[in-house]
């Protein structure tokens, strides 16, 4: 028994909170007491039954769990697809059917060794790509070994009391059969917010916390546990008292999240009619549909870094080409805002030879590298133009500081154009070009910068770190960054005003524009767009409708009258307060977080 | 997985593994997928080391990224077509880059 109430810090991956019982996916050691030999032809004919029986249930849940999730999340049941190939696959299935006959090894034992088997000719495998693969045999020997036992399957929860499931990890299938079960949420070792298993958790809707370490150690099988999807927090055995709290924050949360969801389909207007459009911030083509429930007006920002880092060699056009295209013709006719490559050279170790930078955060990284490295940048380009004749898509540059280099990427998005018109290839030809306002040099030159772009989008958040001289990562120094510092908010109305003297419309995408708390100075200080993580969207669009523009900029430039960040923020979290206390309760969780 | 010599005239072709990720799961899914549309045994060789075609996991321990040279043996009754047939997807690329 652990101790009462006892802390854990994850990640959050899907907000809510619930109470449960903890169960515990352990790994193979447990197993091993229950390998025997098999003595009589009864008995390997029995043990036969069963390894049958559980390759047909098995395949049966397989099958069913991707027609499921076919439609929305094809990445996933194309994985289901590769699992239904490995069950039948003779090395899993025959073999194992050979050593229950002819090593008289019990059912479970015999998977096992099957198995070892497999991880012993793909130790060899020197492919890392292919060899990686076995991450999938082994989810198939566990759904089997779980279907075998009938202990540690998903599928056989019979338990009246809600269950959490603690893991190691688990794969987008196992996280789908949560559905419907009396599995209330999921506390996993690996994965990190945008997982894909965080991603289908957020689908699901059943709050999360991954990239606990040792959770599986730490937590024991039985113990009841709090799991606060909202801070990334699990709590041990909590006493009575912080149960209490936590139960009545499970309610508050509850109504907050249905009082919310009906604005999805509103637009952002207020009171007095200023329309305002919320848009979306996504890395994956599988949270575009998480992004138009929430009510989207549109993606603001679409990261694309997540290609360039999941593999080792770099994407080919045709790899970008077809996840654009994907996020394009899902958004259509709303607006696709993609952010071209913003990385630095380091984290190219395996395909590029760059050196670790001292200083990464004032090195080649963004539109620096990609004006470096222009041969990954043009085919970037080419692969969103040709994304570009299906919907309303925006490219934005990153970290753009100089006038020159906006003029060098449009020279060369100009130059891959002629290329596509050559070639014959579709796109658009007026696609508006942005420059991301994320470096105090771009906010000096705004009026100069507003003539050569086709928009503004302020990224907040290294505005913030490069203005203030913080890094948010070093807990030395974190607290002193401040979205409402005087600098801050002078910077982001000097874009506001460059903007609008340029007839260029102005977005904010960092963080801070999907937290209530900002919202109605960001609102007031004359910000056209807002983009942020899904989940923050109705209740901002809540908030909107329900505040005057008028009384927006009042707030503004009473915040711009006073001197000192501590001074803003305490005027801007009491007029929240007063509003919306519901909102202000989860709002800052809720869009910080995620 | 290591299989049994067969019987009657073997149909023997060479692949080469183009693609650029190589012989990973789409791929291997492809050829299983299209070895078990055939009667005959079709069987994958690389370095000494022969696997059923049919047979996925075999297919990925034969670990074959891009550049890799393979040999297959087709025999059985529809040797000839199955045999064009995979030398078909290879060189298509199984569809990829």
């Amino acid at each position: 028994m652990t101790a009462e109430n006892h802390y854990l810090q994850g990640i959050p991956a899907s907000p809510g909170i619930v109470i449960g019982r903890a169960w515990v996916l352990s790994d193979r050691g447990e197993i091993k007491g229950r390998f025997h030999l098999l003595f009589t032809e009864e008995e390997q004919a029995h043990e036969v039954d069963r390894f049958q029986a559980a390759m047909d249930q098995a395949h049966e849940d397989l099958t069913r769990l991707r027609q499921e999730i076919a439609a929305e999340f094809p990445e996933h049941a194309h994985l289901l697809e590769l699992h239904l190939f490995i069950l039948k696959d003779q090395m899993l299935n025959d073999e194992t059917l050979r050593l229950i006959r002819e090593e008289h090894l019990n059912a479970e034992w015999a998977l096992d060794q099957a198995f070892e088997k497999i991880k012993e000719l793909f130790r060899r495998i020197g492919d890392s790509y292919i060899k990686g693969r076995l991450a999938d045999v082994e989810s198939v020997y566990r759904r089997l070994m779980g279907n075998l036992t009938g202990k540690e399957s998903l599928r056989s929860f019979d338990s009246p009391d809600p269950v959490i499931i603690v893991a190691r990890d688990l794969s987008p299938a196992e996280t789908t059969q949560m559905t419907g079960s009396t599995v209330v949420g999921f506390v996993t070792e690996r994965g990190g917010r945008t997982s894909h298993t965080a991603i289908m958790a957020q689908a699901l809707e059943i709050p999360a916390v991954v990239g606990l370490d040792n959770a599986t150690d730490e937590i024991n099988p039985g113990d009841d546990i709090i799991v606060d999807g909202l801070l990334g927090r699990v709590i041990l055995n909590p006493d009575a008292e912080v149960l209490e709290k936590y139960r009545r924050r499970q309610v508050e949360f509850a109504a907050f999240k249905a009082e919310v969801a009906q604005f999805c389909t509103f637009s952002a207007y207020t009171l007095d009619d200023h329309a305002t459009h919320i848009l979306a911030n996504i890395e994956l083509p599988e949270e575009v549909q998480l992004a138009l429930r929430s009510g989207a007006d549109g993606v603001g920002l679409y990261r694309t870094e997540f290609l360039y880092l999941r593999q080792r060699h770099l994407p080919t056009e045709e790899e970008l080409y077809a996840d654009y295209k994907k996020v394009v013709e899902a958004m259509a006719p709303r607006q696709v805002t993609i952010r071209t490559l913003d990385i630095g050279g380091d984290k190219f170790l395996s395909t590029l030879e760059y050196p670790q930078e001292m200083n990464p955060a004032l090195g080649l990284r963004a539109i620096r590298f990609c004006l470096k490295e222009q041969e990954i940048f043009r085919i970037q380009l080419k692969a969103i133009l040709r994304a570009s004749a299906y919907g309303q898509v925006r490219v934005m540059f990153p970290l753009i500081s100089s006038i020159q280099e906006i003029r060098e990427a449009r020279r060369l998005l100009q130059e891959v154009q002629e290329e596509l018109k050559a070639q014959g290839q579709l796109f658009d030809p007026r696609m508006p070009v942005g420059a991301m306002i994320e470096v105090p040099a771009a906010v000096t030159l705004a009026t100069l910068l507003a003539k050569e772009a086709d928009f503004f989008s302020i990224g907040t958040n290294d505005l913030i770190q490069y203005t203030l001289a913080i890094d948010r990562g070093n807990k030395q120094v974190a607290g002193l960054y401040q979205p409402l510092h005087p600098a801050v908010l002078r910077m982001i109305q000097q874009v506001v005003e460059a903007g609008r003297s340029g007839g260029i419309p102005v977005a904010v995408c960092g963080e801070m524009a999907g937290d209530p708390l900002y919202l109605a100075i960001l609102l007031g200080l004359g910000v056209d767009e807002l983009s942020m993580n899904h989940m923050a969207i109705p209740m901002v669009k809540k908030v909107i409708r329900l505040i005057n523009y008028m009384d927006a900029k009042q707030m503004a430039s009473q915040a711009m009258d006073m001197v000192t960040v501590e001074e803003i923020n305490e005027f801007a979290a009491q007029e929240m307060n007063r509003r919306f206390p519901e909102i202000f309760r989860f709002g800052s969780a809720l869009a910080g977080a995620f | 997985m290591i299989t049994k010599k067969s019987e009657g005239p073997v149909v023997e072709r060479e692949l080469w593994v183009e693609n650029r990720l190589g012989l990973h799961a789409r791929p291997a899914m492809k050829i299983t997928n299209l070895a078990l549309q055939f009667e005959a045994d079709l069987t994958l060789e690389k370095d000494g080391l022969q696997v059923n075609a049919r047979d996925l996991l075999a297919i990925l321990t034969l670990d074959c990224p891009q550049g890799t040279r393979l040999v297959l043996k087709a025999s059985g009754a529809d040797a000839s077509e199955a045999a064009l047939a995979v030398c078909q997807l290879f060189a298509r690329k199984f569809g990829e880059s």
